[in-house]
């Protein structure tokens, strides 16, 4: 369907005067090419193979470099960074803040990397905090989340919130929960579910209170994938499984019924699949091993019919309107 | 042959989603998209993406365990058994996806892809085996017969994006019978690109609107790999069996040095000219891969140096287009022409990568994952 061809339909349906097609006909024909994410990407990715990049060379030149030199270049960029950001600023808000200057939302992204940087190599070279490493974590993070509160930064909430994790002994990464916690040790699995239960508490505070309404999506996602893995880890390894299966079962229920305020249908998916997995798993081992066979398929075929047939209805049955 | 989904949907579903383009910019009130809503209307059941992907996931597991299922009745467990039960198979899944498509209204929403697949799975399984010793470009015809169906019936991007594939392997396939095709093969490739390119330009329908878009990327990529002097010189090593750590010097090779500059850039000024989203971005692509091409046998930078470079490259070139674009010049523009989707994405991404701070164990630096930033694990 091109556009003209659409503009033909809706005159002919009476929708639109003849004069307002003759406007939006010209507006097509004359409409500029927009290449606002493309710029938008490039610099996103710019900043990323930068940051990268600079890192790695920072550490390998180490002994050749004037530390003093490399400090005062990142210091500099980093303030230079900062102080575009704040420079920009808009007034605060407890409520989404759209800056419309072009650049401020990548230079804080980019100050917050090269501050991480800087702080790494003060730590790594003169032992700034000496054996200190939690406050060492803990300063970047407490910034991080001031930042992205004043400027309105998801990007940045996220690195705040992933310090916060790594202060803890974590990785809440979405790709790396599984692979790179050990969540064999009972005490990473106990902070893991307890900071994801937070991260889940703020999250809904958030949204409730309409504190940073936006910033929901984020705290949700990341915690909650952090809980409800850490979680299926522990039911998976750990003995007191009934305790894990009821905190299982309550999170995936809770991600359901959740998806109807938040604003992402991806909850309704993690609450499913996490769902799905533990009850396949607490009727796998309840049942005697001789039935396992026969019944699974039985079991595999109706159960996710029945998932199915719940997806192509959710919206009935959590009476979502829309 | 019929299409499968209501064609009058699909027509009405591009008009609205036109509309609220329109809308978006101001071109036509409220009250008239909520008139365009009533006036077209859209019946399909169109859950979203996240709500797809898990219909998707559960109607694998639901297909597969049904083959399990009918499995059972058969006892015997021949070839001849197994090809039985995934003809029995192929059949109930195209039945039930005929059934789902015009009773639930279904549109491309998971459970009618899963069954699409499975059921294509299912019809090629018993051609390997029951003819187990046909040639590969044999087998690739037969499935290309049963592509083409379903991609004219359904048209399905995954379905075309196999259809394409196939084209290609039975080129290459044809083309390595002989001493002198191997030689022309990235001709041919090239050949056959711009041949799709342009039938594809040609379709009109709106029911292959997505098709289109895609067989028109697949296209892009193939014409530019089939010129790209990395790929040809790896490749033709490869095909040779030459050693693979220090391919030789291929014939022509001023022709792919050539064709790797100058394709990703005629992408670009023509995607900017012609205003085609598509040939910009997979010309920016192109180009990025182009790049690491030459550094890859010409690179004087280590991998990080090169990281630094090409990142504050970007940095600089999209902050002096911005500015530049600030006002529409040649017909192009900063504007942003539709709500962005994805900066929930973004802020994962910077999880992902940003966001690891100082470790306690090793090394005390906060720069993060540096293997993987975004394309820049190619370098």
């Amino acid at each position: 369907m091109n556009t003209l061809k659409a503009l033909k339909s809706l005159l002919s349906k009476g929708i639109i005067s003849d004069q307002q097609s003759a406007v939006i006909e010209s507006y097509i024909v004359k409409k500029p090419f927009s290449v606002h994410w493309e710029l938008r990407s490039l610099l996103y990715l710019g900043i990323l193979l930068f940051g990268s990049g600079l890192g790695v060379i920072i550490y390998e030149n180490i002994d050749t470099i004037g530390h003093q030199a490399i400090i005062a270049l990142i210091s500099l960029i980093t303030a230079a960074s900062f102080f575009y950001s704040y420079k920009f600023r808009l007034p605060f808000s407890w409520q989404k803040v759209t800056n419309s200057n072009k650049f401020s939302d990548y230079t804080l992204l980019l100050g917050c990397t090269t501050f991480l940087i800087l702080e790494g190599y003060l730590q790594f070279q003169y032992q700034f905090f000496g054996t200190k490493y939690g406050i060492a974590i803990f300063i970047p993070t407490l910034i991080f989340f001031f930042c992205a509160y004043r400027f309105d930064h998801k990007g940045v909430l996220s690195m705040a919130i992933t310090g916060l994790a790594s202060w803890l002994g974590l990785t809440i990464a979405p790709l790396s929960i599984l692979a790179e916690n050990d969540f064999t040790d009972l005490k990473l699995i106990a902070t893991a579910i307890f900071l994801g239960l937070l991260l889940i508490a703020i999250s809904w505070i958030s949204e409730e209170k309409d504190i940073k309404k936006h910033f929901g999506f984020s705290y949700l996602f990341l915690g909650g994938n952090l809980a409800a893995l850490a979680n299926l880890t522990a039911l998976f390894n750990q003995d007191t499984k009934i305790a894990y299966f009821i905190l299982g079962v309550a999170l995936s229920a809770f991600f359901i019924v959740r998806s109807r305020k938040a604003q992402s249908l991806v909850f309704l998916l993690m609450g499913l699949v996490y769902g799905y997995i533990i009850l396949t798993y607490a009727i796998f081992k309840l049942l005697p091993d001789t039935a396992l066979g026969f019944l699974g398929i039985y079991y595999f075929l109706f159960s996710s019919i029945g998932v199915i047939f719940f997806l192509l209805n959710f919206k009935k049955f959590l009476r979502i309107k829309k | 042959m019929k299409k499968a989904y209501n064609e009058f949907w699909v027509n009405n579903l591009a008009i609205q989603q036109i509309s609220e383009q329109w809308h978006f910019k101001n071109l036509i009130t409220a009250e008239q998209l909520e008139s365009v809503k009533t006036d077209f209307p859209v019946e399909f059941y169109r859950p979203g993406l996240f709500v797809k992907i898990g219909l998707f996931i559960f109607a694998c597991i639901a297909c597969s365990f049904f083959s399990g299922f009918i499995s059972l009745f058969i006892l015997d467990a021949g070839e001849k058994a197994f090809a039985l039960v995934s003809i029995v198979c192929c059949i109930c899944f195209t039945l039930f996806l005929e059934f789902l498509i015009k009773d639930r209204k279904l549109f491309h929403s998971g459970v009618d892809n899963a069954l699409l697949y499975s059921a294509f799975g299912a019809s090629v399984i018993p051609f390997f085996l029951l003819f187990n010793n046909m040639q590969v470009w044999q087998y690739c015809v037969l499935a290309l017969v049963i592509l083409t169906v379903a991609m004219i019936r359904y048209a399905d991007l995954f379905v075309v994006i196999c259809a394409y594939c196939v084209v290609f392997t039975l080129l290459a396939n044809l083309m390595m019978k002989f001493a002198l095709g191997k030689a022309l093969l990235p001709f041919a490739i090239i050949a056959l690109s711009v041949v799709i390119f342009y039938s594809a330009t040609k379709i009109r329908s709106t029911y292959y609107a997505d098709c289109k878009k895609v067989v028109k990327v697949l296209s892009l990529v193939t014409l530019y790999l089939g010129g790209n002097y990395f790929i040809v010189r790896e490749g033709n090593a490869m095909l040779g069996d030459l050693p693979y750590l220090l391919s030789p010097q291929i014939p022509f090779a001023p022709i792919f040095y050539i064709f790797s500059t100058i394709i990703p850039l005629v992408y670009i000024f023509f995607g900017l000219k012609m205003k085609d989203r598509i040939l910009l971005l997979v010309g920016l692509f192109a180009l990025g891969f182009s790049i690491f091409t030459y550094r890859y046998y010409f690179g004087f930078l280590t991998l990080a140096q090169g990281l630094a470079v090409s990142g504050a490259f970007m940095v600089i070139l999209s902050i002096i287009c911005i500015r530049f674009l600030k006002e529409t010049r040649f017909g192009i523009t900063d504007e942003p022409d539709s709500e962005r989707k994805i900066a929930n994405l973004e802020a994962l991404i910077a999880a992902q990568y940003l966001g690891q701070a100082p470790q306690e164990h090793g090394l005390e630096f906060g720069g993060g994952n540096f293997s993987g930033a975004g394309a820049g694990s190619d370098y």
